[in-house]
């Protein structure tokens, strides 16, 4: 029985060879050697991210709500712990019942009244300070496959070597990166802040290590785990708005715990919050996997109009 | 073969491409060419059937390796607008695992006479320049099998010219071509074979040897004056020999072998021959016959 097929080649069988094309043209710019395949897949990932970083450079106005939204957590967590009080004239420490709330954190026998109140405040808001920008972040991941398959750019990318996995990976760091570089600039800000305004030893207080399981594995750990959903959402639908539309739903369980932990329901200690962190990286490795088993090259090419 | 739901896009084709050889893949819009492409290139796999590029069969587990040894033109230039010409090659060059792609991207970028254009972004290109820099892409890592939907698609006829050489020089340096096009002419200047497409495979040989399947073995013998005397010695030849003004239309069997002996019977006679000519079909002739329409 005659086998269907197409047969491409040079005359040359070189069964299971591994060639490197360029080498064979006697060209010395060329494709790295088999043996390097890991510099092969990081030469790849580096390409396209600096690709995403590029394009967002210059189409900065991509970034204006990220930066808007760590400006006002910012402004907010300044305005309540210290310009409300300075406009009314009352001490935070005069609402016992925030000072009790305040005391859940643990008590710092070195801070005033006042600077304990403010720590729980600049506490709770540094959560939200390093969190909700990744959702900004998310427009960008919604619309980063969706978004190359409308400008027709998806096709000669995905005939080049790139794996779905580098793809994909590529992907969550060219939203990550300018993400954390903005909650980086951000944090700076909020620590000055705390310096400049806060009462004394608020600061010292803040160098703690939940801020520290904060600021080093909750929050890129969530922005992972964030921006890889919304690529995986980015994947399965045929239209940036409804990426868009499905990556907000993502916010929800976060502005759950964020409420919560307002209202003292919930107060996550360092070890708590490490542990968070460690689940959150773990789910974005599993994320990540299952990200690339529901790529599928074919629909999205021939399917997606 | 490949199915998309129900529907059989393309089925039954086999062919191959040999070193330093163009085919050109013929058909009309929604034959398959597309789609046939894609398969060649890692893009969608067949439903049935195997696609082997240098002896390697092409599956999911091969397809990284060797979409690096193929340089494919999509039907779209696909470049990123906001990038300049030179960051959309480099960022190509990084895919295709090129270090040191300065040198390489200069070098395509002076073969399309791009390089004063390396630092206009993309958006600010015309069509046709769009395309030259989606073909500099597709040879940017001196891919040996090239793949190419409608190369010359927009472009104006100083640079199709300029592409058809460098596919010339393509060729001659040993690369395999598969070139997509509905321009007949272009694929009787340039391919060694010509694949027609609809749906299946409907032919597939050299230019001349198309159509050469529709020859007809009319002969048409132009005179200097009115042929009326010496048409019945056309006649022998074949008895419906007919008149069209000056000149007497017939139709050999064979005409290679008849026609010398038609000429010497009416040169004795004192014909005023001016142009014997065989008709020979066009390309396009053999095209719209083999995809169902009357030439």
């Amino acid at each position: 029985m005659p086998v269907e097929g197409r047969r491409i080649s040079d005359g040359s069988r070189r069964l299971g060879g591994v060639p490197n094309v360029a080498a064979a043209l006697g060209c010395p710019w060329g494709p790295a050697a088999s043996g390097k395949k890991m510099a092969s897949q990081l030469l790849r990932i580096r390409a396209l991210v600096g690709k995403e970083l590029l394009d967002l450079a210059r189409n900065r106005t991509a970034l204006v709500p990220v930066m808007l939204v760590t400006i006002l957590t910012l402004a907010m967590a300044f305005f309540i712990a210290i310009v409300v009080p300075s406009m009314t004239g009352h001490a935070l420490s005069e609402d016992t019942e925030l000072l009790k709330l305040s005391r859940l954190i643990g008590a710092h026998g070195t801070l005033s009244d006042d600077g304990q109140i403010e720590l729980f405040f600049f506490q709770q808001f540094l959560m939200l300070f390093l969190v909700i920008p990744v959702t900004g972040a998310m427009a960008l991941a919604s619309h980063s496959v969706v978004g190359e398959k409308q400008a027709r750019t998806l096709e000669p990318l995905l005939a080049t070597p790139i794996t779905t996995l580098e793809l994909l990976v590529a992907k969550v760091l060219g939203a990550l990166l300018p993400t954390l570089a903005i909650s980086l600039a951000g944090l700076v800000l909020y620590f000055a802040g705390i310096a400049v305004f806060g009462e004394s030893g608020v600061l010292r207080a803040m160098a703690s290590a939940r801020t520290a399981a904060l600021v080093l594995l909750v929050a890129p750990a969530a922005a992972l785990v964030s921006l890889q959903s919304a690529i995986v959402i980015s994947s399965r639908v045929n239209d940036p708005r409804t990426a868009q539309q499905f990556g907000v739903m993502i916010i929800i369980p976060l502005s759950a715990l964020l409420i919560a932990q307002f209202m003292g329901t919930v107060w996550l200690s360092a070890t708590a919050l490490a542990l968070i962190g460690l689940g959150l990286a773990g789910l974005w490795i599993l994320l990540t996997l299952f990200s690339v088993a529901i790529f599928e090259r074919e629909s999205i090419l021939t399917r997606w109009r | 073969m490949r199915r998309f739901g129900s529907r059989v896009v393309v089925d039954d084709v086999t062919f191959d491409v040999g070193r330093s050889e163009i085919v050109a893949l013929l058909g009309p819009n929604g034959a398959g060419k597309t789609t046939t492409l894609r398969m060649l290139a890692g893009l969608i796999a067949p439903t049935s059937g195997t696609v082997v590029i240098d002896g390697v069969p092409l599956t999911r587990a091969t397809g990284a390796l060797l979409r690096s040894r193929i340089g494919f033109l999509t039907e779209a230039p696909g470049l990123w607008d906001r990038l300049t010409v030179r960051e959309n090659l480099q960022v190509y060059a990084g895919l295709y695992g090129l270090t040191n792609h300065g040198p390489v991207i200069d070098r395509v970028l002076d073969l399309f006479e791009l390089t004063d254009r390396g630092a206009t972004r993309a958006a600010e290109l015309s069509k046709g320049m769009r395309q030259k820099v989606a073909l500099a892409r597709a040879l940017l890592h001196e891919p040996r099998i090239l793949l190419l939907d409608e190369p010359t698609s927009g472009l104006d006829p100083e640079i199709t010219r300029s592409v058809r050489a460098l596919l010339d020089e393509r060729r001659a340096a040993g690369c395999s071509i598969l070139v997509s096009t509905h321009n007949l002419d272009e694929a009787e200047r340039l391919a060694d074979r010509v694949a027609v497409l609809q749906g299946r495979l409907l032919a597939l040989d050299s230019p001349a040897s198309l159509r050469q399947r529709l020859r007809t073995g009319r002969v048409l013998v132009r005179l200097a004056g009115d042929p009326t005397a010496h048409v019945d010695l056309a006649r022998r030849f074949d008895p419906e020999a007919s008149m069209d003004g000056d000149t007497i239309v017939l139709r050999l069997a064979h005409p290679e072998r008849e026609t010398p002996a038609l000429i010497s019977l009416l040169a004795a006679d004192n014909a005023p021959i001016v142009e014997v000519r065989q008709e020979v079909p066009l390309l396009e002739d053999v095209y719209l016959h083999l995809v169902g329409e009357k030439p």
